[in-house]
């Protein structure tokens, strides 16, 4: 195999559901723990056997959910079947994603020793009673103490997670968390404006009056002002929602917006590869049940948990190239490369929409690429639209 | 197949049209008649089973009226034929109520017990006597705990003169004293008259379009009998026409081979077009003419215009084509091409008033899958030009210039509103808010007043009857007749977005109003019309002179998500979906425009 992929291992537990998330977890399962750990060797080792050999893999990512409720040994027998059923393609970046509610010194230490490199911890706020609202089980405390026991562990790449938008929230409490934030320097910078997903608990207190609507007026101050912090302290913006300081960006995630192929095992999980989008099934019951059932190899990039397949054509490629693509502020969507993998020009291929939307100044051209003007990154769903 | 005698004896026909304000019941009492009579059975009851359309199911409404024969067994031992027409309730339908009467001798009509005398109640009761028809009071809803069946026999007796113990008191829904009606309709209600040996006349009193059968027209035979082979001729028309079939309606069409003097059926046409066999005409034959026809009906006249436009341009052959069918089962709907600067080409379409329009744009909407847009609607000006010319317009946007107008005039109606007495005060307050003029009042039952108004038409269509739903608590009713044209100091308001006007949005309004009405409308529009990229003013104008405006701020943001791997396909979905609703907005200039922007001016409460 000459593809190299990056690797997607999903963690659906969770210790209390917070208010505003619609991701695949659960709370209240951690029983389930061990026994999902171990069909997630199972299904990494049914992938192997579908792909005919060890996948090339270099980047993984361990998100969730909650991943750092996997009790350490845990996290070392999956990465040590990462190890046995992927070949390893150095350097390797490890992500773990952690609630910093969940950690604590030795396991930081047992974590970076078990070959994790990366640390992205979900801090959310510095604001106590946004903690609060959001049903985040920590507070700022939790995430000074854990950045401190992953520096000492050995973490050279930390990242941290923000929200902002929240209703009634002020551009300065605003710029506290982030100011905050940035005294913690870490390598890279989340930022996600809050959205309303339907079925949770903030969409309720919405729709019943009992919580005003978050100002999309605001949040754009918010994160215009964030651009300028960040800037000023040294960070790089490379995506949407995405800053690191030079030579941290999330390759992990950059592989999602090139477009290019990636493997999602565990519950849920997403995957992309060879022509195919893959689903697994969706609850944790379930997904263990399948691997504990299953017998019959699959054809790659199919495994027992696989719930959907579906064959990408072209056309949806291109559109999907330019809808992640566009999300990468620098480097945008390459003329060459999109011509290599298309054979087809992008300026040619989409020639009315990228007219209109460089009228309407949220597109530009910069050295030989396609990318969202600044004002384009606040209006980013108007520009993917057009290429739908 | 003939499922009934042949040659009923014509004296023990009855003929009869249930009438009541709207939600009264009747549809629910007719259901009860069929079931007493067996007409249709257990298996096929559903409640209002005449009531076929989907949106009169939905709604729980009455549209259109339908005819249906029953058999019934008199405790004289004698069968009798009753055929029974149940009509709608709502005032926009008015006409159907007065057609169908012509073609019977008495009616059934239908008080809630709960809510009284209201004003379809008096409305289709006054249609009622000026047709000579023998009228039968019916209490209904005896069984709901609000019900007063004393007070309201009282208030009956009152205005009938029938003595209250006489009158019946049922529940159509649980059935009771459902016999007591039937004996009724055959002791009180007359046989019809008419000469089964003089040349045959029957009058069309409704019709609906048959895609196999073609025009069905729904018939009333006064004079002497139809045969399947006749050649048959409408008198006004002049059209001849071998019937594809004749029948009748139990409650679905069943044909017979006869129809004869005093009953009630249909006669399948096999004609394409409604013009050819108009409702009110009347059918003789060919072979032997009448000398005079029946006294037809005078057509009901457009109330309420407004613009149809096809939200993508492409659908409008769609659109003639489904204005066509609506049109062949409704008469009283007419349109012609109209072209807008800002919606292209569309309909102007005409109503009977705003319960009809709103029915035609759902039909259009979901019965052909059509994305339309309907502007405010509009009545009917008459201007005086300078020149002495009267021309007639029916869309602001085709008001004359200026300084050509020597004057407009609009239509004027008369309007009663029956209400409890407690709202006096505020029907006054909200009828003189609106221009309208007080003419008296009458009390036709103590704790009731029937206030009587005039009052502009374009006043009557914007919300009215909502607003005075909602400040009498539902309790007052309203009906309205066309008074006469007068002058008034109106004015063409303009609206202006991102400076350009749009003609679909112009209103003609009183000059004193313009400028709260001009407000009102800005702000409105503010609020409907989504951010675009840009930012977009908005502003009211009459003549060159603006008069109120607002900003809509250019959009800075729409949703940040984050996306990873496994959002891709649910993000495209969202974006599929996104892309799908600003497609359903009409573009004007650069300006995506919703539907409900073009209906703004309806949506203008008095504060
Ligand atoms: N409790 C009670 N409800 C009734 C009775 N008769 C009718 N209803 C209810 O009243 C409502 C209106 O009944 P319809 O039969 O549709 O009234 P309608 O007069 O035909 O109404 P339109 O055709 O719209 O004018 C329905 O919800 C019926 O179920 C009755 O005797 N008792
Ligand atoms: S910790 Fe993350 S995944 Fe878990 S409930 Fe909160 S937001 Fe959702
Ligand atoms: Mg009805």
């Amino acid at each position: 195999m000459d593809t190299s992929y990056s690797l997607y291992l999903h963690i659906p537990f969770c210790r209390h559901r917070c208010a505003y998330c619609d991701f695949n977890t659960y709370a209240g399962l951690e029983a389930l723990i061990p026994a999902y750990a171990q069909a997630l060797c199972r299904e990494m080792a049914f992938l192997r056997q579908a792909a005919g050999e060890r996948p090339p893999i270099h980047t993984l990512f361990l998100g969730g959910g909650t991943p750092s409720l996997l009790p350490i040994t845990a996290l070392e027998t999956i990465l040590q079947a990462a190890h046995t059923h992927f070949s390893w393609h150095a350097p390797l970046e490890i992500t773990l994603e952690a609630n910093p509610g969940t950690l604590d010194r030795d396991y930081l230490r047992a974590a970076y020793a078990v070959g994790v490199n990366r640390l992205s911890l979900g801090m959310q706020s510095a604001q106590p009673e946004e903690l609060r609202f959001l049903e985040r089980q920590h507070d700022f405390g939790d995430v000074i103490q854990a950045v401190e026991w992953a520096r000492r562990a050995g973490f050279e790449n930390l990242s941290l997670d923000l929200i902002y938008g929240l209703p009634e929230q002020s551009l300065a409490r605003w710029e506290q968390s982030l100011s905050r934030a940035l005294d913690l320097q870490p390598e890279h910078i989340s930022l996600y404006a809050l959205t309303l997903e339907h079925g949770t608990p903030l969409s309720h207190w919405v729709d019943r009056g009992l919580v005003p609507l978050p100002d999309a007026d605001r949040a754009a101050e918010m994160y215009e002002l964030a651009c300028e912090r960040l800037d000023k302290a040294g960070f790089e913006q490379y995506e949407i929602s995405n800053w690191a300081r030079p030579g941290h960006a999330c390759r992990h995630n950059l592989q999602y917006w090139r477009n290019l192929p990636y493997l999602g095992l565990g519950a849920g999980a997403h995957g992309f590869a060879a022509g195919y989008r893959t689903v697994a099934v969706r609850a944790s019951t379930a997904y263990i049940e399948r691997l504990q059932n299953a017998g019959a190899p699959s054809v790659f990039p199919r495994t027992p948990a696989t719930a959907e397949a579906i064959p990408v054509d072209r056309a949806t490629e291109m559109s999907e190239t330019l809808i992640m693509g566009l999300r990468l502020t620098q480097e945008g969507v390459s003329l060459q490369r999109f011509e290599q993998r298309f054979g087809q020009r992008l300026e040619e291929h989409y020639s009315a929409p990228i007219r209109r939307l460089r009228r309407a100044g949220l597109l530009e051209w910069h050295a030989e690429a396609l990318r969202l003007t600044p004002r384009g990154r606040l209006l980013g769903n108007r520009v993917f639209m057009e290429f739908v | 197949m003939v499922y009934f005698p042949p040659l009923m004896n014509r004296e023990r026909i009855r003929n009869f049209s249930i009438i009541a304000h709207i939600d009264h019941g009747k549809s629910t009492l007719a259901d009860r008649l069929l079931q007493a009579t067996g007409t249709i059975s257990e298996r096929e009851m559903t409640e209002q089973v005449l009531d076929s359309m989907d949106l009169e199911r939905e709604k729980g409404v009455t549209i259109k009226a339908s005819a249906v024969r029953m058999q019934y067994t008199h405790n004289d031992g004698q069968v009798y034929e009753l055929n029974l027409i149940d009509t709608p309730g709502h005032v926009d339908f008015g006409y159907e109520v007065s057609r169908a009467m012509y073609a019977c001798e008495g009616a059934l009509l239908v008080v809630d017990a709960s809510q009284g005398i209201e004003a379809q109640t008096l409305a289709n009761l006054y249609m009622a006597l000026e047709a000579d028809l023998e009228i039968i009071p019916v209490i209904n809803k005896i069984d709901l705990p609000a019900a007063r069946p004393d007070e309201v026999a009282a208030e009956i007796s009152d205005l009938l003169g029938t003595p209250p113990e006489e009158i019946l008191r049922i529940s159509a829904k649980s059935g009771e004293n459902i016999a007591a009606v039937l004996q009724a309709v055959v002791e009180r209600i007359p046989p019809p008259q008419g000469d089964p040996d003089a040349p045959l006349r029957a009058l069309i009193f409704d019709s609906h379009y048959d895609a196999y059968k073609g025009v069905v027209a729904y018939v009333r035979v006064f004079d002497g009998a139809i045969a399947p082979n006749d050649m048959l001729q409408l008198m006004a028309t002049q059209a001849r026409l071998q019937p594809v079939e004749i029948g009748i309606f139990a409650p679905e069409m069943r044909p017979t081979d006869r129809l004869i003097t005093g009953e009630v059926g249909y006669i399948a046409t096999g004609l394409k077009s409604v013009g050819e066999c108009r409702v009110g005409d009347t059918i003789t034959l060919a072979s032997r003419p009448a000398p005079q026809p029946l006294p037809g009906y005078r057509h009901p006249k457009p109330m309420v215009f407004a613009g149809v436009y096809p939200v993508d341009g492409e659908d409008y052959e769609d659109l003639r084509d489904a204005l066509a069918k609506l049109q062949l089962n409704d008469a009283s709907l007419v349109y012609e091409p109209e072209t807008s600067q800002a919606l292209n080409f569309g309909f102007r379409c005409g109503f009977l008033g705003l319960f009809h329009m709103e029915i035609i744009q759902e039909r259009l909407e979901r019965e052909y899958g059509l994305d339309i847009i309907t502007t405010a609607p509009s009545v009917e000006y008459e201007v005086l030009l300078r020149n002495g010319e009267v021309v007639r317009i029916d869309s602001p946007a085709q008001l004359p210039d200026p300084a050509e107008i020597e004057e407009i005039r609009e239509p004027w109606m008369k309007i009663q509103i029956f209400t409890p007495t407690e709202y006096y005060g505020v029907v006054m307050e909200l009828v003189t808010g609106r221009r309208g003029v007080f003419i008296g009042q009458e009390y036709p039952t103590p704790n009731r007043v029937q206030l009587d108004f005039e009052m502009p038409l374009s006043e009557l269509i914007v919300d009215f009857f909502d607003a005075l739903k909602s400040r009498t608590r539902g309790y007052a009713s309203l009906d309205y007749q066309f008074a006469e044209y007068r002058p008034d100091d109106l004015v063409r308001l303009d609206i202006l977005v991102n400076k350009e006007p749009v003609d679909a949005l112009a209103t003609i309004v009183h000059r004193d109003d313009a400028y709260r009405k001009g407000q009102a409308l800005v702000s409105k529009l503010k609020e409907l019309i989504p951010r675009q990229l840009f930012a977009v003013p908005i502003q009211a104008s009459v003549g060159s002179r603006v008069i109120s405006r607002a900003n809509i701020k250019a959009l800075r943001k729409d949703v940040l998500a984050k996306c990873y791997g496994g959002d891709v396909t649910r993000k495209r979905k969202l974006l599929e979906k996104q892309k799908k609703g600003k497609k359903r907005m009409k573009a004007i200039g650069n300006v995506e425009i919703p539907q409900e922007a073009f209906l703004a001016v309806l949506r203008l409460r008095d504060e």
